[in-house]
C-alpha cells in the first residue's frame, strides 16, 4: 500500500493519479468515528492500493473537545497507516518527498 | 547532545522522542510540563505515563520555572513539551508572562549543562492559519521563537511525520 499525506491542496490526488491501483482519499475523515483505529487501518490496507490523508494536526489546538479528539484520531490513523505502508509520500506544494520505501515513478 | 523533536497532533513525536532516549545511558529523567486541570488532561497524562512505563524514567514535574530544575545526577533528559511550558509561563499568574521566552531559554541552557543528552519535544501548530486573535498570536509567536532558538542551538532537529522521523539538522545515530 502507498500512503500519501500532506496539507490541504498540496497535490496528493494529482500525484496519485499517475499511479495504478484502487484508491481512497480523505481517510482522515473516517478516524473520529472509528472504535478501533488499528482495525480500520488493517481494513483500509487490505482494500486499497493507495490511501490519501490530509494532514490536519499542524494547526492551533481547537477549542472544541470533539475537534481535538478528531484531530488526534486522524493523527493516530496516519501513524498506523504509515507503519503498514510499503511507501509513504508527503506532498508539499505539489512536490513529493518519499519518507519510507521506494517509488519507481518518482 | 541537544535534540529537538517537532511534530503535529498525534504525529508520533512522543514515541519517537522516547525511543531516542532509550538508546542513552541511565539515569533518565522525564520533565513533565502539563498542568492537569480537567479530565482530558488527566487522560493524556495517563496515556503518556503508560507509554513511559518500564522505560526507567524518573518523572520530574515541571509546569513552570524550568530554570529551577536541579537534577540529582547527570544523565538523559526528555522535556515534553515546549507548547505546554510556553502556555504555562504565558498564562499562569505565577508564570513569567511577557518574559516567557527568555525564561524558558535560560532554563533550557541551564538544563543542557546538567545532562549528557537533552531531548526536547515541541509542537507544530503553525500550519492552520495566520489570522489569530491577540492572545493566540502571542502564544504562537512565543512558541515559534522558542522552536527557532532551540533549533539553532540543537545538534539535531527532527520532524516526525505520521511516525516517521525526518531530519532537518544532524543525523539519526
Amino acid at each position: 500500500m502507498i500512503f500519501i499525506t500532506g496539507p490541504l491542496y498540496s497535490g496528493k490526488r494529482t500525484f496519485a493519479a499517475a499511479l495504478p491501483g484502487s484508491r481512497l482519499a480523505d481517510v482522515q475523515d473516517l478516524a473520529p468515528a472509528a472504535e478501533d483505529l488499528a482495525a480500520l487501518a488493517d481494513r483500509l490496507c487490505r482494500e486499497y492500493d493507495i490511501l490519501i490523508a490530509t494532514e490536519v494536526g499542524g494547526g492551533v489546538v481547537p477549542m472544541e473537545p470533539e475537534q481535538r479528539a478528531a484531530r488526534e484520531a486522524a493523527g493516530r490513523l496516519a501513524c498506523l497507516l504509515a507503519a503498514r505502508a510499503d511507501c509513504v509520500v508527503q506532498m508539499f506544494c505539489g512536490i513529493p518527498t518519499i519518507l519510507k520505501g521506494e517509488m519507481p515513478l518518482c | 547532545m541537544l535534540t529537538l523533536v517537532v511534530g503535529g497532533a498525534a504525529s508520533g513525536k512522543s514515541r519517537y522522542a522516547e525511543d531516542l532516549v532509550l538508546g542513552t545511558p541511565l539515569p533518565r529523567y522525564y520533565l513533565a510540563t502539563m498542568e492537569v486541570w480537567d479530565a482530558e488532561c488527566a487522560v493524556r497524562v495517563e496515556k503518556h505515563r503508560q507509554m513511559r512505563a518500564k522505560k526507567q524514567f524518573a518523572t520530574v514535574e515541571c509546569p513552570l520555572d524550568l530554570d529551577s530544575v536541579q537534577l540529582p545526577a547527570r544523565g538523559t533528559v526528555l522535556l515534553e513539551d515546549l507548547g505546554n511550558l510556553a502556555a504555562n509561563e504565558l498564562y499562569d499568574p505565577r508564570g513569567a508572562g511577557d518574559n516567557a521566552v527568555a525564561a524558558i531559554l535560560a532554563g533550557v541552557d541551564r538544563l543542557a549543562k546538567q545532562c549528557t543528552d537533552l531531548v526536547i519535544v515541541t509542537n507544530e501548530v503553525f500550519s492552520g492559519g495566520a489570522d489569530y486573535a491577540d492572545d493566540t498570536h502571542r502564544y504562537l509567536l512565543a512558541l515559534a521563537q522558542l522552536n527557532n532558538a532551540i533549533a539553532a542551538r540543537a545538534d539535531r532537529v527532527v520532524r516526525v511525520v505520521c511516525g516517521i522521523p525526518v531530519y532537518y539538522k544532524g543525523v539519526e545515530k
